[in-house]
């Protein structure tokens, strides 16, 4: 092992030379060989550069750092042969620092009992939740009140790119649905000779459901976390500012169309997930359980009546507000950092997708009740 | 008399309990260039975002062209340009389209005009057609630089605000704007207001410096400013390349 130090006592002095390589890399074991010095009676410590091969500002530090700590037992040290770059260096920070007041607490902060904690992040939540809810109502009113010229074109882009873009995914997943359902039935209604109540089942729990939850699901991964991600940049390259000065509210350009655009394009894209997954339910039908698409359009047409499909349709747009408002506002929020865009992109679609299940369930305790 | 075009009174930032802002007060004149300088921290764009009405200032009254400054609400927004620090354009618009949009927003014209009034504030600020038809992803930084001086430019303002336009070029393509600056300042009727640290640009082409300082403002021309014995104006500009920057506008 390389010797880093040699101590050596002469007169009531101890002296420590310091040799070899003092770098960086090497200060596990500086650090090591400097414990392990200790003076006993001498009073003076001498620090000197003998065979000193390099010698970095860290290993420096650490040097500097262990004079400290002897001056602190009341010895008086000293250094001898040293390149006086170094400790200049050190010395100026030294002196920055020590200009700064003592900050108390900064280094030996206790941390706040879990408790306390607890609550304070409760208060927390629940005045961001109240502000988001304030600044929800504040941007789509002012968003409404002087519509932008620009409003036509916009939705009509938001349409094609949250709705039509998206038929392709929402209706291969609900394709994907009405097979897993129908299968599932099957498997249960055989027992009793009843394979055609597939029909039933499949129908009503894609018309009221599914259908509409899937593609607001979809929509929230595919469209709210888009919302968030380009008007959290958006804010981060200042173009939401550079929209302010030019006279432009942000909110009428930048919320309102992607609000608009999208409870127009979820019930339509709706219909397309309804139709998916009513065919993944005839092609199992028709495929594995004997029943063919005369009989299933038959029997669908039996048991299933406008009522519904308008319950499925009419939750669309509440969703659909909720997915746009949520990923909108979320993008909105960022201020600093590229981390936050992240975080809020995350919130935004965990958020909406929560949302959409909490209202869904009201739908259907109030549409249950008034016995639609 | 000249024409007072900004005028603050009493503005006071704070954030948390560190007050950037204390009773502050700046009046820019008519066709000058002000440029701003200060530490890092002292509130150099906020002082911008404030006048521009981005920022809710806790105190104090602002006026831009004798129309009052409030908060996110309509200000006069056909009579300034903002060029911001990373040129600010929008990412999904062309260079052309995001200079024609403040046109098409404040203007009836019809669609040629606006074109090739957009074209002509392109050309103006040294792009060419072929940077005209590009989204901003595809633009170096001075070129974007560029094209948001043409889009701040687009509506003939009479006010211009430039936040660090020279930060992140290069020296020669910071002379360069910083000569395009002037050449439009001579030509255009403009009054400039620059946040800038690029001393070659404050001796270059500022007429007046305002040097935030202590929670407050010191305006007045460079040669009086250089002279204040304030320790972080006699820092700023006692360095080498101050100085040099100084010798150099003497030379001329």
């Amino acid at each position: 092992m390389t010797e880093y130090l040699t101590a050596s006592s002469k007169e009531g002095t101890l002296e420590i030379n310091v040799q070899n390589d003092w770098l960086f890399n090497n200060i596990p074991d500086l650090t090591e060989a400097l414990d392990r010095i200790m003076p006993d009676q001498e009073r003076n410590v001498v620090f000197k550069c003998g065979g000193l091969q390099e010698f970095d500002l860290s290993s420096a530090w650490l040097l500097y750092d262990k004079s400290l700590e002897f001056e602190e037992l009341g010895l008086d040290t000293e250094f001898q042969g040293f390149r006086a770059a170094h400790f200049k260096f050190l010395q100026h920070i030294i002196d920055a620092a020590a200009v700064n007041e003592y900050i108390p607490g900064f280094f030996d902060r206790k941390p706040d009992p879990y408790w306390q904690k607890a609550i304070e992040k409760l208060g927390e939540n629940t005045i961001e939740a109240v502000e988001s809810a304030g600044y929800i109502a504040h941007a789509v009113l002012d968003g409404v009140k002087r519509p932008s010229r620009l409003l036509i074109g916009e939705t009509i882009r938001q349409i094609h790119d949250t709705g039509v873009a998206a038929i392709p995914i929402v209706a291969t997943v609900c394709f994907l649905m009405g097979i897993v359902m129908a299968y599932q039935s099957a498997l249960q209604l055989e027992q009793f000779g009843a394979n055609i109540f597939m029909v039933d089942l499949v129908a009503n729990s894609i018309f009221r459901e599914i259908g509409v939850l899937l593609a607001a699901i979809m929509v929230a991964g595919r469209s709210g976390s888009a919302f968030a991600a380009a008007l959290g940049t958006m804010k981060l390259n200042e173009e939401v500012d550079a929209l302010r000065v030019m006279g432009l509210n942000p909110n009428q350009i930048l919320i309102i169309p992607r609000v608009l655009g999208l409870v127009i394009a979820l019930p339509l894209l709706t219909l397309f997930a309804n139709a998916a997954g009513l065919a993944g339910g005839a092609f199992i039908g028709a495929t594995v359980l004997d029943i063919n698409w005369l009989m299933f359009t038959e029997r669908l047409a039996y048991t299933i009546d406008v009522n519904d499909v308008l319950v499925g349709l009419s939750k669309a747009p509440v969703f659909a507000f909720l997915i746009a408002v949520t990923g909108t506002l979320r993008g909105m929020q960022v201020n600093s950092s590229a981390e936050e865009l992240g975080r809020l992109t995350t919130v935004a679609v965990v958020q909406s997708i929560f949302l959409i299940i909490v209202a869904d369930a009201l739908f259907t305790i109030i549409y249950s009740r008034l016995g639609f | 008399m000249t024409e007072k075009i900004i005028s603050i009174r009493g503005l006071v930032n704070r954030f948390g309990t560190q007050t950037v802002h204390d009773q502050l007060d700046l009046e820019v004149r008519r066709d000058e260039i002000l440029g701003v300088v200060g530490g890092s921290g002292s509130g150099k764009s906020v002082l911008l975002r404030s006048i521009l009405g981005l920022h809710n200032p806790n105190a104090g009254s602002i006026e831009v062209l004798g129309q009052k400054i409030r908060y996110q609400k309509p200000g006069p927004h056909k009579d300034w340009g903002v060029l911001f620090q990373s040129g600010a354009l929008l990412s999904g618009l062309t260079v052309q389209e995001n200079v024609e949009l403040p046109i098409a927003l404040h203007s009836n014209m019809s669609l040629e005009i606006r074109r090739e009034l957009a074209i002509l504030k392109i050309f103006m600020t040294g792009l060419d057609m072929t940077a005209a038809g590009k989204y901003p992803s595809e633009l170096s930084g001075g070129m974007r630089k560029r094209a948001g001086l043409a889009r701040a430019l687009a509506l003939d303002p009479k006010i211009l605000f430039l936040d660090e336009p020279t930060a992140g070029l290069d020296p020669i393509a910071a002379t360069e704007f910083d000569e395009l600056v002037s050449y439009l300042h001579d030509n255009l009727d403009l009054t400039i207001v620059m946040i800038t640290h690029d001393v070659d640009t404050l001796f270059g082409i500022c007429n007046r410096v305002a040097v935030l300082v202590n929670k407050s403002i010191i305006v007045d021309t460079l040669e009086n400013i250089v002279a204040n014995e304030d320790p972080w104006i006699q820092e700023y500009f006692g360095d080498p390349r101050a100085m040099r920057a100084r010798k150099a506008m003497q030379d001329r």
